[in-house]
């Protein structure tokens, strides 16, 4: 599958739809059991975050190569309040206050590759990305 | 630990009814309501009255303080009426009823 | 160890398990266990070792292969909000610590030593209700023959009001020889500078003459203290007005004398003392003053002391206040 295929993101079914698209294309490029799952969790609080403080926006997954390796590469974006101070968003134990940015320090330790940028007021996007073992 | 606050307002006065305690947990809430409406425009008196203000202690105190220095600026006039005799001990001790109107309930001789 | 190593190790584990040499292997699978804590492997990787190895040794159900999958799930976000708990938990222990720094610095602003003077004695006690104190004191010896009392309540309690305390006690710092209404006109002058807007200090500022054995003092809107006069055995309040400092630039504060003779007493305290409540009853300052009788009969600084505990004990070992009191007796 090398078109990304995009996953819409209102409501909690569209977790459940996300979480089982990316589980599915785990598994398809051949991950194995724990790093389907670690996929499907990230996919899940990503796009919790989307549906709990940006109300909506997207999930993107892709399944992606470099220097012979494969990858899954999850895009989550939204237009929604931002995060103002990401370096405290990204501190383990602030996100289990809850608020904006919750989960995020988990989904960073479980895949290989974390990237965040958010404005204040304009939206949030993460890209991560989780390598084939 | 509790305070409910109830407004009414007429014309240019408004009056702040106080029921509960007035702390450190509480005078957070009486602030919100009551610096804002010191610096009303349209507003140039507030009353407080605090018949059913059960205990009040130094940071409520702080709080009308602090209210006060706002409605000074803002040409407004607050006043604290209806005080128990233990709140208004607190009002003469700290010299503040030398600045700010208090009155004692009526019928209560501090 | 590699992952592959430490399948492979679980795997042998479970096997021998299963072949039946029980004891012996859950005593091994303990010891791989805490290993496992510090080479960084979540929960939910044991789950799937587990997975894996049942997968080659057994011959397993449906269901309970797909079952595997909950407990996966459950065990993977268990372990993110685990770790997430304890992070919480270092973060809370560093800020202790950096209140226990701080409650140190707090102790190097008040007195350590107290100055000795013939025929005075000093009683003195402040217990902070929390770590950090709103409780401000001080006794100074000024010349030979003077010493300054100072005592002042922030208003609020723990580390704001620890804060502005330093400002207190600089701003004192540089008044020395100066009379107490003055210190109090120029306190209130800082105070009022540099304090939020619904913040304010109480204080009481005394010199005291051991030649002559009078207290001169000044008070900006501070709890009353208590004089003792000997020989009428009677209490009475220490008269005193003045507006607290913070709140008006141009505050003047009048000054009041006192003239002690043998036996007499001055009493300060913060409103940490003097506002208990026992039960559902505030104590009056008739109450207060019985229990000061009581204790008569001790130095000064047993009457600060059992005051303090005989308070805690009536008040069911509650502090809500910063407790401090300071007492003055002329010996001789």
């Amino acid at each position: 599958m090398a078109v990304p295929c995009s996953i819409p993101i209102k409501n909690e079914q569209d977790i459940v739809l996300a979480r089982q698209v990316g589980r599915n294309l785990a598994k398809e490029l051949g991950y194995g059991n724990i790093e389907q799952s670690r996929v499907a969790t990230a996919i899940s609080e990503l796009a919790r975050n989307i549906f709990l403080y940006a109300g909506e926006g997207s999930i993107v997954l892709e399944h992606i190569q470099k220097e012979g390796r494969v990858g899954l590469r999850i895009t989550a974006n939204d237009q929604g309040p931002g995060i103002t101070d990401l370096r405290k968003a990204m501190e383990h134990g602030y996100s289990t206050s809850g608020g904006l940015g919750a989960g995020l320090p988990g989904v960073k330790r479980m895949m290989d590759e974390f990237a965040i940028d958010s404005m204040p007021g304009k939206g949030t996007e993460v890209v991560v990305t989780k390598w084939r073992s | 630990m509790n305070l409910t606050i109830r407004m009414e307002s007429q014309s240019e006065q408004s009056v702040l009814y106080l029921q509960g305690e007035l702390d450190a947990f509480t005078a957070p809430k009486l602030s919100e309501q009551l610096t804002p409406l010191v610096q009303q425009p349209s507003i140039n008196q507030v009353i407080v009255d605090m018949s059913n203000v059960s205990y009040m202690d130094s940071t409520g105190i702080g709080t009308i303080v602090g209210a006060l220095k706002t409605a000074k600026r803002s040409n407004c006039d607050l006043r604290i009426v209806n005080v128990t005799p233990r709140i208004e001990r607190l009002f003469r001790i700290t010299g503040l009823s030398e600045i700010i109107p208090v009155e004692p309930m009526e019928g209560e001789e501090a | 160890m590699h992952r592959r190593e430490l399948q492979e190790q679980y795997e042998k584990l479970l096997s021998n398990f299963l072949a039946g040499d029980r004891e012996a292997q859950l005593y091994m699978a303990q010891q791989l266990s805490k290993s496992l804590v510090t080479q960084d492997i979540a929960p939910e990787d044991i789950v799937d070792f587990h997975i894996q190895a049942l997968e080659k040794l057994v011959q397993m159900p449906e269901p309970v292969r797909e079952s595997f999958q909950l407990l996966l799930e459950m065990m993977m976000e268990y372990g993110n909000t685990y770790r997430q708990h304890n992070v919480l938990r270092d973060k809370q222990k560093q800020l202790e610590s950096e209140i226990d720094l701080a409650v140190v610095m707090q102790q190097t602003m008040l007195p350590q030593v107290l100055p000795e003077f013939e025929g005075v004695e000093f009683g003195l006690i402040s217990v902070p209700a929390k770590k950090m104190s709103g409780d401000y004191y001080n006794i100074l010896q000024e010349n030979d023959v003077t010493f300054s009392v100072a005592i002042a309540d922030i208003v609020g309690k723990g580390i704001p009001a620890a804060l502005c305390m330093s400002m207190i006690k600089y701003g004192m710092d540089a008044q020395y020889g100066l009379t107490p209404a003055t210190r109090l006109h120029h306190l209130n002058i800082v105070v009022e500078q540099n304090i939020d807007p619904s913040m304010f200090v109480t204080m009481l500022l005394g010199n005291y003459d051991t030649a002559r054995h009078s207290f001169r003092y000044a008070v900006a809107g501070h709890e009353p203290g208590f004089f003792y006069r000997a020989c009428e055995q009677r209490f009475y309040d220490l008269e005193g007005r003045g507006l607290v400092l913070g709140v008006l630039r141009d505050a003047q504060y009048p000054e009041y004398e006192l003239n002690l003779e043998v036996g007499d007493m001055i009493v300060l305290m913060t409103d940490g003392v003097s506002e208990r409540k026992v039960g559902m009853h505030y104590l009056n300052r008739q109450e207060l003053t019985n229990l000061i009788q009581g204790e008569l009969a001790h130095t000064a600084q047993e009457i600060a002391e059992n005051l303090y505990r005989r308070l805690l004990l009536m008040t069911n070992y509650e502090l809500p206040d910063d407790h401090t009191m300071i007492v003055i007796r002329r010996t001789k």
